[in-house]
């Protein structure tokens, strides 16, 4: 040890005064710690307070139960079962592109586009919300399932979780009705959440009919769990207690909706219908209500609201038939000889006609230089109002229609619904057209001619029905002149059947006609079907109906193709351009109750490819109602099980074959065609 | 070289700065019980065990002559730099950086240790560099004060550890600008600090409209550029480069006056805080103690530094002061910088709280650190 120096023992007096500056400086890097821990902890404690609980507070939704529909007896038709969803949630992913999706895909047997597909989906999520689980297959199948759960564990971040999935147990049937569900779009989402409902990204939404129209109702309202996750969003239970009050907010489950469509009359109604496309519509003639509704072909909405595939969708939406299109409401087509209620409404109210007015017919009707064919090409002789609807002579109604021109059968149409829609809501719909002289001037080269009444009076030419409108329409004529709004949803229900909102029948309008009139066209509607000669006679016998049960009626076979110089037989026809067949009637005559109206689409003649469908839906419906009057009501709630025989189809080939192609004489410019004879009714025109 | 506690030196024992570390100690040890809570492994008991070791080496510092230690500096100063070259061959990389040296069951830190050499060696230089009514230091004088800091500041950035690399440049300026520089010198030295924060402003903070004509920011790289953006708006970047930043503020926010108790924080224990029982400790303390308890803490920290300040104020020669100077600062810098940046004043570097977070090299060169300044105190009037 060295003895120290002077030179370096004594710390001077300079160094002691540096010694306090330091001190100083550090206690006020103490002081700014302090200010700046005063900031957080008192000034701004509460922001970061609520930031704390957001880090650590999930909210997890409890979804409601979407409401089910039931038919007017309480037989559920769509309600929910539980399926499993294949989810992956990104952050507990693993090797999630090289090792799990490949595994997932081969599981599932992806093809590389949808593989893609998922890739970009888990890839986006990873980045914005990797603890939220993407759904990568809905639906799963049950071989999927188990495929899925044997291979867990290379699965790494992969669930399987039970989801409510919507069913739709009568298949096809009523399709258009019911409609489906898929899932929600961005804009969608904005615009609704936007209007204060509360739906997430991959929810599923009502697309068509009653899913969509009562959207809001069927679907209730999502209740919430709070739950406290960590930082890698597993949830901790045992913290629970953080939580407070309110972490549980119950869900609220939907509305059901029971119809007034009876399962079993609807049952008999697709039974009956033979036509492989085309559409069936029974209404209660004193409400408006819709008892049953047919429209074929229809589509499987557990197809379109589960997985269904683009090319699936390619599919239906190729199909020359339009599945999607509801023929009910949202087609419309040529009443044909159903029509002639209107114009002779229109004739008798002119007072230019009375029922007894007779018209003779020598199988045409001459206007200016040309011929307007009857269907009957020897003529059907002198015939009175009465007459020429049981025969649907052409002859009278041409009559008709020189006589008092297109607007007063025009005006007649509007009132009684024709040319607009009907307001029912629930499915979309088509205003039809309901031509007049205004119409054509605006419309038709050359404007209004009288040959473009002519062509209309007997339901050709440029008039066109939805069959619901042609429904109510003799609905109308049955009840006195009363135009009610169809509806097909007799109430609303909550989960324990309590009526939530009831919808009562509404008159859209009260059309003015003269009884006298109406009781004329009624005798003229039974004879067509109860006296021989009327052109549903035959089916009338044969639908097994009493005698002394009266049906008022008419058939109609509306022309698709320009006819040529020789009548082809319907099977000569390639499908397209074959006849549609009409039956619009209601029974019973003397106390009207139920509105029955077939179009059977390329199906042929009406008396004999529509009546026999709307008799035995008559037929039964009455059978229904007296062996409803003595039975006991039915245990409601009771599922569907559907137990019809696969709706008739049409290979592909017969739509487009044609035996022997239909001959071209008239130029495609020139508006009317000669007529020439077949059938039980028939006539011009495109 | 003695190696016994004479009885005159008692009276000189600085037991203020004894207690005010053994208070802090304690806190941290209560402290690293809540960090260290279930599902996480228990290290608060490993804690206490380096506390042990610490106070140990209190002790062996205590029983030699600091007059020895200044002989020993040079060689402790090489021994250290030798470790540190050594750390470049056979070193244990973590997070991608070469810090550790892998002994049996113990992972040490050599640089924790070079801060040490560095005050020592600095303490050195000055003592014998002194010459009385000589004028201040002037750049030429400069010399070797700067070569003494440059070679282990340079090894240790290599490593690369940051924020080490800058406590021992902080702590070795403070020590120089403490030795006294000429005026011109400190002049240059607040003006860089002046054109760093202009720039800073300029380049990040500033409202202007696009393009912004930047100084320094389009020369970085891009992920140097989100540190300083991260650190000057933590919540714009949740996710990635704000997350510790961002989380930390809301722990220590949430806390509030009184704290949300003990084992209670939800950011410690639902691990929103990564580092939560070494870097950031602090926000723990803050988040389940509040306030009243920071202050507290803080004060205890600022006990340990006037007392230790004083302790080179009384000390008998140079040396003594300058080791004083030197290891306070050291321990000043290291907590105001991670205190800093747990609140969110300052960018985050890897830097430990003195005492208070976990780790054995930590808490062993903070020991030898006080044990230095025990040791200062207690031989003041031997002559």
């Amino acid at each position: 040890m060295t003895p120290p120096t002077i030179g370096n023992t004594t710390p001077g007096r300079d160094l002691k005064r540096r010694f306090l500056w330091l001190g100083l400086a550090m206690s006020l890097g103490l002081v700014a710690l302090a200010i700046q821990l005063y900031r957080l902890q008192l000034i701004r404690h509460e922001e970061y307070a609520a930031k704390s609980v957001a880090n650590f507070v999930k909210e997890v939704r409890l979804r409601a139960d979407r409401g089910v529909i039931k038919d007017a007896r309480g037989t559920i038709l769509v309600d929910s079962r539980p399926s499993f969803d294949a989810f992956v949630t990104p952050a507990f992913c693993t090797d999630c592109f090289e090792q799990v999706i490949p595994r997932l895909g081969e599981l599932l047997q992806w093809d590389p586009e949808q593989r893609k597909k998922i890739e970009d989906l888990v890839r986006a999520s990873r980045r914005n919300a990797p603890f939220q689980p993407v759904p990568v297959r809905v639906d799963l199948t049950r071989d999927e399932y188990d495929r899925l759960n044997a291979r867990r564990d290379i699965l790494d971040g992969v669930e399987v979780v039970p989801v409510p999935h919507r069913n739709y147990r009568a298949d096809t049937v009523l399709s258009h009705v019911l409609g489906y569900m898929n899932e929600i779009t961005q804009e969608e989402l904005e615009r609704l959440n936007g209007d204060g409902a509360k739906y997430a990204l991959g929810d599923y939404i009502g697309r068509r009919g009653l899913e969509r129209y009562f959207e809001s109702k069927l679907r209730g309202q999502d209740g919430v769990r709070k739950e406290v996750v960590n930082a890698r969003g597993q949830t901790i239970e045992e913290l629970n207690d953080k939580l407070g009050e309110n972490a549980v907010i119950p869900p609220t489950a939907g509305s059901n909706v029971v119809l007034s469509i009876d399962m079993r009359l609807q049952e008999e109604a697709e039974r009956a219908f033979p036509g492989v496309t085309g559409a069936v519509v029974a209404i209660d003639v004193n409400t408006g209500f819709i008892k049953a509704l047919v429209s074929r072909p229809g589509f499987d909405p557990n197809l379109l609201t589960g997985r269904v595939t683009p090319s699936q969708m390619a599919t239906l939406a190729r199909d020359p038939l339009h599945p999607m299109i509801n023929r009910v409401a949202a087609e419309h087509y040529s009443p044909g000889s159903t029509f002639k209620v209107v114009t002779q409404l229109a004739a008798f109210k002119s007072g230019a006609f009375r029922p007894e007015t007779v018209v003779h017919c020598s199988g045409g009707y001459r206007l200016g230089a040309r011929v307007w064919r009857c269907h009957k090409d020897s003529g059907h002789g002198p015939l009175d109002g009465r007459g020429a609807m049981k025969a649907s002579c052409d002859a009278w109604f041409y009559k008709v229609a020189d006589t008092i021109g297109l607007d007063p059968i025009a005006e007649m149409g509007k009132s009684l619904g024709l040319g607009r829609p009907t307001g029912i809501g629930v499915v979309a719909e088509v205003p039809g057209i309901m031509p007049s002289s205004a119409y054509h001037d605006k419309a038709s080269p050359g404007g209004y001619t009288k040959g473009m009444a002519l062509n209309s009076a007997i339901g050709q030419g440029d008039d066109n029905v939805t069959p619901l409108q042609l429904a109510l329409v003799y609905a109308a004529v049955a009840n006195g002149g009363k135009l009610y709004k169809p509806q097909m949803v007799q109430r609303l229900e909550n989960l324990d059947g309590q009526v939530m909102e009831e919808f009562k029948p509404e008159v859209v309008s009260k059309v003015d006609i003269n009884p006298a009139h109406l009781k004329a066209i009624v005798e003229g509607l039974e004879a067509v079907a109860q006296e021989p000669g009327g052109t549903a006679y035959r089916a009338k016998l044969k639908s097994g109906l009493p005698a002394d049960f009266l049906v008022a009626a008419k058939t109609g076979t509306a022309q698709v193709a320009r006819i040529g110089t020789v009548r082809l037989k319907t099977h000569q026809m390639s499908y397209f351009e074959r006849d549609h067949a009409w039956f619009a009637g209601f029974a019973p005559a003397d106390k009207p109750e139920l509105a029955v109206v077939v179009l059977n689409e390329h199906g042929g003649h009406g008396g004999v490819d529509a009546a026999p469908t709307a008799l035995a839906v008559m037929k039964k419906y009455f059978e229904l109602k007296a062996q409803d009057a003595t039975s006991p009501p039915p245990r409601a709630n009771q599922p569907y099980t559907p137990s019809l025989p696969p709706a008739p189809s049409l290979d592909e080939a017969a739509l487009t074959r044609a035996v022997v192609p239909p001959p071209r004489v008239n130029l495609p410019g020139e508006p009317i065609q000669p007529p020439s004879e077949t059938g039980d009714d028939s006539a011009t025109a495109d | 070289m003695q190696l016994r506690i004479e009885r005159r030196m008692m009276p000189h024992v600085p037991w203020g700065l004894i207690v005010c570390v053994l208070g802090v100690c304690a806190l941290g040890i209560w402290n690293l019980a809540s960090a260290s809570r279930p599902p996480m492994a228990p290290v608060w008991t490993s804690q206490a065990l380096y506390l042990g070791v610490g106070l140990g080496a209190v002790l062996m510092v205590c029983l030699v002559d600091y007059r020895w230690i200044q002989r020993m500096a040079f060689p402790i100063y090489v021994l250290n730099i030798l470790a540190l070259l050594a750390l470049r061959l056979v070193g244990h990389t973590a997070k991608g950086a070469e810090s550790w040296f892998v002994i049996g069951p113990f992972r040490l830190q050599p640089a924790e240790f070079m801060k040490i050499g560095v005050v020592l060696m600095l303490a050195k230089v000055y003592h014998d560099d002194f010459q009385p009514n000589q004028p201040s230091y002037g750049l030429v004088r400069l010399w070797k004060p700067v070569l003494v800091v440059m070679v282990p500041f340079t090894l240790v950035l290599v490593q690369p550890d940051l924020g080490t690399a800058l406590m021992i440049f902080l702590s070795s300026g403070t020590v120089i600008l403490f030795g006294k520089v000429r005026w011109y010198l400190a002049a240059t030295i607040v003006a860089g600090v002046l054109v760093g924060g202009l720039i800073i402003w300029n380049d990040y903070v500033r409202e202007m409209p696009e393009p912004r004509t930047t100084v320094v920011r389009h020369y970085l790289k891009k992920h140097q550029s989100q540190r300083i953006s991260g650190w000057l708006d933590p919540e714009a970047d949740l996710r990635g480069s704000g997350y510790h930043a961002a989380q930390s503020k809301i722990a220590v926010g949430s806390g509030g006056l009184t704290g949300k108790g003990w084992r209670e924080g939800t950011q410690t224990g639902l691990r929103f805080l990564p580092e939560q029982h070494t870097d950031f400790i602090f926000s723990v303390w803050a988040e389940e103690h509040g306030f009243f308890s920071c202050l507290l803490l803080l004060v205890l920290y600022g006990g340990i530094f006037i007392l230790g300040l004083g302790v080179g104020f009384n000390a008998r020669d140079r040396f003594g002061a300058f080791v004083a100077v030197g290891v306070v600062a050291t321990l000043f810098w290291q907590v105001f910088e991670n205190i800093g940046m747990v609140i969110g004043l300052l960018p985050v570097t890897g830097i430990t709280l003195p005492l208070m977070s976990y780790g054995g090299s930590s808490m062993l060169s903070v020991m030898l650190c006080i044990g230095l300044l025990v040791n200062i105190s207690m031989r003041r009037h031997m002559f």
